[in-house]
């Protein structure tokens, strides 16, 4: 209901707002929320709750609220679980229930049975039984949360790194005047204040009804930071809308931020971010976070339009609207005489309960009965009445025991119940402190008897905290305990400022100042008292938590599923622990809290990811040769960034049959490679030759200028990290070429090496991959190619051996020619400086033609050197392969003086036991059969002996082969082995195999040289 | 995410441009093969994983691509000391 009077509230009545909640259109205004023009609406119920599916009402007006989650708006637009709470209102606002209020629930009518449900319920119930997997998902999809978003979100995110010398965290009271008396009390330059709320004040608005101070106080320091905010050289920035959300080490704290109203924006001229994440580093963090109300417990405390204290107290100051005409408030604090007493200015009547015996009347106790207000004084509410909204109260008079047996309740009924009609509620159990920020890099909490809070813990480096996070209610010592800690701050940060400590008065609100708020034990050991509205816990699961064993707070969180909701808790957490040292006879102090993790409200993915989607997701790496390969309509697969050729189809040709073709022309007379992806590392110096001999396995001190050599690299475990081929160019000049997704790994092991064990060699790194491009010429026709594209190179064999390079211009372009191959075909690499790339690969594609020149792909690349047994490090070898495992002992050099790396691991005995996994071949015995990679090689007792790791149909040979790592398989060469694979429907099949040497083809290298 | 201060460009950057690269002061054995399997498995394998102050060795990655050292609360993760390798002699900080 929207109230006819309102002089103070931040609402615009001149700007009404249209929009729709579960599919009925309603109106509001500008500076409402979802949330207060629903109740404006008198909508009552929002939500199904999670595990019993009662219906419930809104029970807080921000960030703490558990119940009232909506999907917002459909299609490209959806936002899933938002609280109506936090969403400002903009016209045509589309939202509904995350989960349906009004439906006919298939919880609701198993009603009878939920005392027979407890936590855990469904897990004790199914998880043993076969049904299992069909249960979760029914029950998943019954749960009170919204479907994930089905559609790409049209929304653009953005990121915005800020650098500040003071970040207050919290726009209320404490907020603004630490963040003023910053600005005002240095030339400190550069100051950020964040708020979660559109508009800065926080709770100041409650005031506004009965202290005309503080709405003075409150519009002048609004125009002073605002005018800061706009100065010249503005040394201060304000974030509405914005919540901080995480603190992560070195004072790393990252907010999020909605623009106005939380809308997507379309401007002329572009869209503009929906969310900012703002990545903020920060000198000094003075926390002005404020506190949450936590509800109080009694039966049925979950009926809809039972609420917060402070929250009826904000949605009547702050957006005229009440949620009821009949009222009744409950608590153990001050706070809801002060919510009566505006409730009165409105001439709307509420009663007052109490738990609170009479005598020290505070101020507001007395004005409340001054007012007229009707107070029970030491009363408790025993039950809420009500099918599923609230039409009564039962109450009884308690009293406090003079020696409470140890920790338990003070509090015992006596007297008689009886009850009193209303129809809304409203409870207030104290304040708790929101210390989430603060514990998530480190702080740790202690436990305040006064305010039956966890306060954040006292000192912390370059971290102050005011008001009510710090325990101080009253807003005027919010604001001198604010000044006082911003002196603190700017002490800290090196300002020679003066100290004028600001006396706290503590006075007239005693909102931090409740007895042991603790219900009647009677009460705790009722059915349906919740702590948790969004996770349906009642007192007795934690009761029962208990009674199964479990002590730790942290492990009745998790029993329980206490505080794990999207609210994660705010409201439920304190209560919680508190009837947890009920139950387990213990202070709350040794209970303690669960511990707070980031993020203290939900992040959007997208915000997380910015702009870095599509496109933008990953770097992308192209070749200077790659618009000749999208023009030969060749399909790419990405390495390592790089977008490299996988086959190049020709009339619609398949894979498989490109890759037969393409992998036949090699063998039979010309294919073509781009292979300028392979990382190259330029190694310049004196002591090139010895850091060579250091960092491989094999000898490199009498390679001569003009040769090349593979080389195998391992760590110091002894294990293969990279492969490839360096070419010497002259004494103090190699070239080395590295796998193409290791290239930037094996560079910066070889720098660690350099730099912090052998500073002493004469050793120059450059990383030179993009300045080169790389063209393969393969095949049997090669030299005849060559002769005809490289006229000052002599190309005879015996002049230009395998694994030689020369000097030479190929198509008029300067350029290496190395002889090396990687099919064991006759192959040279033409390497030219990277910009000639595309100009000699179309070179040579028009010279070949001849020879039916074929470019072929990285997957006919694959199939080619498995042919001949050459492994690929990442695929035959997992980081657990010493060169012995996968054959290649001819490559350990015996003799060199220096023991290279890897090499004393090589005679740890873990590593020489027969029954390591060894790098074998697999032949099918139905010949026609491919193996998929990854399956397993079993045992004849079923137990996996190795697996398959390169696997593919040869052209060449007419056959399937296949790589695989098979325990001892060195020693198992032709015999038989049985792979398991997986066949349609799931069906296993198991597909015999004999063992063989890993080289398939050409076994005795006889092609390396092709035909002249 | 950590800030460091680079001892070589001489600003704190933020950790993303930064590799971490393990305990500082592990030197290489000058003979490997006259060491025990022990011995070598001391070097290769076990780390002091104290609680404390540690030197660490990081590297610039996205920078100046030095490898550098850092002292650094594994408790609180704040940084005490940066260093270049030549500024700091393991054997007197061990």
């Amino acid at each position: 209901m929207r109230l006819e009077k309102h002089t103070n509230s931040l609402i615009d009545f001149s700007q009404p707002l249209s929009f729709v909640f579960n599919n009925k259109a309603y109106k509001g205004f500008k500076g409402d929320t979802l949330a207060s023009a629903l109740i404006a609406n008198d909508v009552l119920y929002y939500a199904r709750s999670f595990k019993y599916g009662r219906k419930r009402g809104i029970i807080g007006a921000g960030v703490e609220e558990p119940n009232a989650l909506v999907s917002l708006e459909i299609g490209g637009r959806y936002t899933p679980n938002v609280k109506a709470t936090e969403i400002m209102l903009y016209d045509g606002l589309s939202a509904v229930s995350a989960s349906n209020p009004h439906s006919i629930d298939f919880r609701a009518m198993i009603k009878p049975l939920h005392r027979f449900m407890p936590a855990g319920f469904y897990y004790k119930t199914f998880i043993k039984q076969k049904i299992w997997s069909i249960v979760e998902d029914r029950l998943r999809s019954l749960s009170g949360f919204s479907k994930a978003p089905s559609e790409v979100d049209e929304d653009v995110y953005d990121h915005i790194f800020q650098h500040a010398e003071v970040l207050v965290i919290g726009g209320g009271v404490a907020g603004m005047s630490a963040a003023l008396e910053i600005l005002s009390g240095s030339k400190i330059a550069r100051v950020i204040l964040v708020d979660e709320r559109e508009n800065l004040g926080g709770e100041i608005t409650n005031e506004f009804t009965t202290d005309k101070d503080a709405t003075l106080w409150y519009q002048e320091t609004k125009d002073k930071l605002q005018k800061y905010r706009d100065a010249e050289n503005s040394r201060l920035k304000i974030l509405t809308s914005a919540t901080a959300y995480a603190w992560y080490d070195h004072n790393y704290i990252e907010v999020l931020q909605s623009n106005g109203t939380g809308q997507s924006m379309n401007h002329e001229g572009g869209q503009h971010a929906r969310k900012i994440l703002h990545k903020i580093r920060t000198k000094e963090v003075i926390l002005a976070t404020g506190a949450h109300e936590r509800p109080m417990l009694f039966e049925t405390n979950d009926l809809a339009n039972i609420m917060l204290g402070q929250s009826v107290r904000r949605y009547l100051n702050e957006f005229n609207v009440v949620a009821g005409k009949d009222i009744v408030l409950y608590g153990n604090n001050d706070s809801i005489y002060r919510t009566a007493i505006d409730l009165s200015k409105h001439n709307i009547n509420s009663k007052v309960i109490d738990v609170r015996v009479s005598g020290n009347e505070s101020e507001a106790v007395l004005e409340a009965k001054n007012s007229g207000i009707e107070v029970f004084q030491g009363f408790a509410v025993l039950k809420a009445k009500g099918k599923s909204r609230v039409t009564g109260v039962e109450i009884s008079q308690v009293e406090m025991q003079a020696k409470p047996p140890h920790w338990k309740s003070k509090w015992r009924i006596t007297g008689d119940t009886k009850t009193l009609n209303c129809d809304l509620l409203a409870t207030s159990g104290g304040f708790n402190p929101v210390v989430h920020l603060d514990c998530h890099c480190g702080g740790k909490t202690f436990f305040d008897e006064k305010s039956q809070s966890f306060l954040a813990q006292k000192e912390r480096k370059n971290r102050q905290v005011c008001g009510a996070v710090n325990s101080v209610g009253f807003w005027k010592d919010a604001m001198a305990d604010a000044k006082n800690k911003a002196q603190i701050t700017l002490h800290s940060l090196g300002e020679e400022n003066e100290v004028s400590p600001q006396k706290l008065t503590r006075q007239s609100h005693n909102y931090f100042n409740v007895d042991k708020f603790f219900t009647p034990i009677e009460i705790l050991n009722k059915p349906k008292v919740f702590i948790d509205l969004q996770n349906d816990v009642t007192t007795l699961d934690v009761a029962l938590s208990i009674r199964e064993g479990y002590r730790s707070i942290e492990h009745i969180k998790r029993y329980t599923a206490m505080g794990f909701g999207t609210d994660q808790g705010k409201t439920g957490n304190i209560n919680g622990i508190a009837v947890a040292a009920e139950f387990l006879d213990l202070p709350m102090s040794e209970v303690g809290t669960t511990t707070f993790r980031p993020a203290y409200t939900g992040v959007d993915f997208g915000a997380m990811a910015g702009r870095e989607v599509g496109d933008f997701f990953d770097p992308q790496r192209f070749t200077t040769i790659h618009d000749s390969h999208v023009n030969s309509g060749a399909k790419f697969e990405v390495v390592g960034q790089w977008y490299r050729p996988w086959y190049y189809p020709k009339n619609g040709e398949d894979i498989h049959q490109a890759v037969i073709r393409e992998c036949r022309a090699v063998r039979g007379s010309l294919g073509m490679m781009d292979a300028s992806t392979l990382g190259k590392i330029d190694i310049q110096g004196k002591d090139a030759r010895e850091f060579l001999s250091r960092v491989y396995t094999n000898a490199w001190m009498k390679l001569a200028p003009g040769s090349c050599r593979y080389g195998l690299m391992c760590n110091e475990k002894g294990m293969i990290i990279d492969d490839g081929v360096s070419t010497c160019i002259n004494d103090n000049h190699f070239i080395m070429t590295t796998t193409t997704g290791g290239a930037a790994s094996v560079y910066s092991t070889l720098e660690m090496w350099l730099q912090t064990e052998w500073s002493h060699l004469d050793v120059h790194l450059s990383s030179v991959t993009d300045q080169f491009s790389t063209v393969a010429v393969v095949g049997p026709n090669a030299r005849k190619l060559m002769k005809k594209l490289c006229l000052d190179v002599d190309f005879e064999s015996k002049n230009f051996k395998f694994m030689q390079w020369r000097p030479g211009t190929v198509c008029g372009v300067k350029a290496r020619i190395m002889r090396i191959s990687f099919s064991g075909e006759l192959a040279y690499e033409i390497n030219i400086e990277a910009n000639y790339g595309r100009f000699v690969w179309d070179e040579v594609a028009r010279e070949g033609k001849q020879w039916n020149i074929t470019p072929y792909g990285t997957e006919s690349m694959h199939v080619l050197r498995a042919e001949k047994g050459f492994i690929i490090v990442g695929q035959d070898t997992d980081g657990s392969m010493t060169p012995m495992d996968v054959n290649m002992n001819w490559i350990l050099a015996k003799n060199k003086p220096f023991s290279y790396i890897g090499r004393r691991s090589f005679s740890i005995s873990a590593l020489n036991s027969n029954n390591r996994l060894q790098l074998v071949g697999l032949l099918t015995k139905d010949d026609q059969v491919v193996l998929p990679e990854g399956a397993h090689i079993i045992s004849n007792k079923g137990k996996s002996i190795g697996y398959v790791t390169s696997s593919y149909y040869s052209p060449s040979l007419g056959r399937s082969i296949a790589l695989a790592q098979l325990k001892g398989g060195l020693s198992k060469i032709s015999e038989t082995v049985l792979v398991k694979i997986v066949q349609e429907k799931q069906s296993l099949k198991e597909i015999p195999c004999e063992v063989s040497s890993s080289v398939f083809y050409d076994v005795n290298g006889e092609k390396v040289d092709g035909n002249d | 995410m950590f800030s460091i201060h680079c001892p070589y460009c001489k600003e704190p950057r933020d950790q993303n441009e930064f590799s971490p690269a393990g305990e500082a002061f592990i030197a290489r054995p000058e003979n490997p093969e006259a060491l025990s399997d022990e011995q070598w498995a001391d070097y290769v394998f076990y780390r002091t994983n104290i609680k404390g102050d540690h030197w660490e060795q990081w590297v610039h990655t996205s920078g100046c691509r030095k490898y550098f050292l850092v002292k650094r609360s594994t408790i609180s993760h704040e940084v005490l000391e940066v260093a270049t390798l030549d500024e700091i002699d393991g054997e007197e900080v061990s």
